[in-house]
């Protein structure tokens, strides 16, 4: 069985237009998501900023509220869970956030902020079996116990996003979602963190949902890769072959995008026209058409499937598979 | 004569006892037509830096004490305010990091770029030259767009039109801070392809600042590597990419996540990047230097032409290990 199963997830925010005014638009942040997590393992999540992946991980651990469809966590579905029940499962699912200075009461010292979650879930039966646990979990994540006693102020981004990972190992959580647990790093910390979210998972087979819009860094740290795309998965592989062979168009632009930093690189740039469109009016059938360079005409009506095009490479395209092969902007490349 | 040179540039912030040198004996020259970038982390220096070549950072705090930046071969710290007022925009412009927040919210965009064509091409600020620059920088219905207000458009066009406003007084010199970090990967692309199009139609010179190193080999001609206040490596981009001589330098490659990479744990630099005021003494990246000999700590070495066009602010960049991919400490942090 699955650690964590989303069935059909959906959060639709009501819009509103005034205050007495009635709801008749929502935006449609996760729009009929399925996917599911092992235990040990760690799935990726990626996505330009407003495709619904924020929302998705937080409504998966009840930080919003899904409108619809199961999230089944060893298989009980937490959507249905409630007040005190709820509380006693979170201890199963934690999350990390984006902001290492905005996730940490400024008010706590870093002994308050991790012991907090060990008294909430009753989890040290003494005074020195908290200070006991409270300094292994610091010295887990690579802090010295001397910190305990300090403020977050005193602390740099790099050694916050550690206070909040240990607040999050607190309670021996068997899923931690990673919400762009580094992209607010100084690239020279990045690799710190993710090097210590690996041997934690080594170390005591905690799975992962890793939220990131840096398609490098999640291919680094996961076994599978769903792309979002508008509130909905369009691409889902093992990382390897996400990267080597894209199957839909978006994903395929989003890794050509990615600066490189080989110079000998030989990679043409596929450069998409226009913005994201709004999620209030998703353009119909397929959501990428209009930005997509290989669109044809039942694209613009008809819904893409989610299938499967290859061994476990999923892919909700008409035309997956089919390579962009277009004048590339070659104007970019003599620029250089 | 170069466009911009800058000269053993120093600055403190606060004066005297309390005084936080945040640029430390910087040297950097641009030719026209040039791209250079500026690479480095947060605080860094960077920033204020690129910010001083018009002299935008308000004195004080910001005090001078030492070098020139020599503009068109005027020194820009010994301007005039009135001189610096022509040169903010006649010379050279910016565009920064924040698109949304550099924008005036309550003026709609049309009126925001022709205040900057009042200023330097009084003749020219009329709505077709708003449209002829809309257009310029890729902006589709330009004639309806000059009507909204910043909130209208999304990250990507309101960087367009800051490029639009910067352009329209013809700078020699542009002057991008990270403008595309707050954008995502696939707009970031649209605005780089914009900013290389721009430059070869255009023909200025572009200072862009930014901490991806990917990018630097997209754009650069030549890069300048920033560490605590000072430059550790200047270089052709393309050979530092292809061979960093400073230790920094590599370790900081070595630490990016690489696509198709096959590295099972990426090679940390340990530690933090040092604070402004908390620099330590000698070489400054020692503290955190897998290759760094207790000599490092006793005095700050000089930045050294070591092959042609290569400066770089390490005695020890060649004998050493070829690779610094070695893991650092475990967990170490400290």
């Amino acid at each position: 069985m699955s650690l964590l199963e989303v069935k059909n997830l959906k959060v639709h925010f009501p819009v509103k237009h005034g205050m007495f005014s009635r709801t008749h638009e929502f935006v449609k942040a996760v729009d009929d998501v399925s996917f599911a997590i092992e235990p040990g393992e760690t799935l990726g999540l990626v996505g330009e900023s407003g495709c619904g992946k924020t929302t998705l991980g937080r409504a998966i651990v009840r930080l919003v509220e899904p409108t619809a469809g199961n999230v089944l966590l060893d298989g009980e579905d937490v959507t249905r869970m409630n007040g005190s029940i709820l509380r006693a499962r979170r201890r199963k699912f934690q999350i990390i956030f984006q902001d290492p200075y905005g996730s940490l009461n400024p008010r706590m010292t870093v002994e308050q902020i991790v012991g907090e979650a060990l008294d909430i879930h009753k989890l040290t039966d003494s005074k020195p079996a908290r200070q006991k646990r409270i300094t292994e979990l610091l010295k887990a994540v690579g802090l010295d116990a001397i910190y305990a006693q300090r403020y977050p102020h005193e602390f740099s981004g790099g050694q916050r996003q550690r206070i909040g990972i240990a607040r999050a190992l607190a309670v021996e959580p068997e899923l931690i979602i990673c919400d762009e647990p580094v992209s607010a790093l100084d690239v020279s910390v990045q690799a710190q963190i993710i090097n210590l979210l690996r041997d934690l998972q080594q170390e005591r087979g905690i799975a992962y949902l890793f939220i990131a819009h840096d398609l490098a860094v999640v291919e680094h740290i996961s076994r599978r890769v769903m792309v979002m795309y508008l509130g909905k998965i369009v691409e889902t592989a093992d990382a390897k072959a996400i990267i080597r062979d894209p199957q839909h168009p978006y994903t395929q632009a989003l890794i050509s995008a990615i600066p490189e930093v080989d110079p000998e690189s030989k990679r043409q740039r596929i450069i998409l026209p226009g913005d994201v469109p709004s999620p209030i009016h998703p353009p119909g059938g397929c959501p990428f058409h209009p930005r997509c360079p290989i669109a044809e005409e039942r694209c613009r009506t008809e819904v893409p499937a989610f299938r499967e095009v290859a061994k476990n490479h999923f892919a909700a395209c008409h035309l997956a598979g089919t390579k962009i092969d277009l004048p590339r902007n070659p104007a970019r490349r003599e620029a250089v | 004569m170069n466009l911009l040179e800058i000269k053993n540039l120093k600055m403190d912030f606060g004066a005297d006892a309390e005084a936080l040198r945040a640029v430390d004996g910087v040297s950097l020259v641009i030719g026209a037509g040039e791209t250079v970038c500026l690479v480095g982390e947060s605080g860094c220096g960077k920033t204020v830096t690129a910010l001083s070549i018009a002299r935008l950072v308000p004195t004080p705090p910001a005090n001078y004490v030492g070098g020139e930046i020599l503009l068109n071969g005027q020194d820009v710290l010994k301007m005039s305010n009135g001189e610096l007022r022509g040169i903010r925009g006649g010379v050279v412009s910016y565009v920064f990091q924040e698109p949304g927040a550099s924008l005036n919210p309550v003026f709609r965009i049309g009126n925001q770029i022709r205040e900057s064509l009042k200023l330097h091409k009084p003749e020219k600020a009329t709505n077709e030259e708003v449209i002829r620059l809309l257009k310029l920088v890729g902006i589709p219905a330009p004639e309806s767009r000059i009507k909204n207000y910043p909130f209208e458009m999304s990250g990507g066009m309101q960087q367009r039109v800051m490029i639009a406003m910067a352009l329209a007084s013809e700078p020699k010199l542009l002057v991008a801070d990270e403008p595309t970090t707050a954008l995502d990967v696939t707009i970031q692309a649209q605005i780089l392809d914009l900013l290389s199009d721009l430059k070869r139609r255009l023909g200025m010179a572009i200072l862009l600042i930014t901490h991806n190193l990917g990018i630097v080999g997209d754009m650069a001609d030549r890069v300048a590597v920033m560490y605590a206040g000072q430059i550790v490596e200047l270089s052709p981009a393309k050979e530092l990419l292809r061979r960093p001589l400073h230790p920094y330098t590599k370790a900081l490659m070595a630490s990016v996540p690489k696509l198709h990479g096959t590295a099972d744990r990426l090679s940390a630099i340990p530690g933090n990047v040092p604070r402004i005021g908390n620099f330590p003494p000698g070489c400054r990246f020692a503290p955190r230097c897998p290759i760094a000999r207790p000599e490092c700590s006793e005095k700050i070495p000089e930045l050294v032409e070591v092959e042609a066009g290569r400066f770089v602010r390490c005695p020890f960049w060649k004998n050493e290990r070829e690779n610094i991919t070695a893991e650092a400490p475990r967990r170490g942090d400290k």
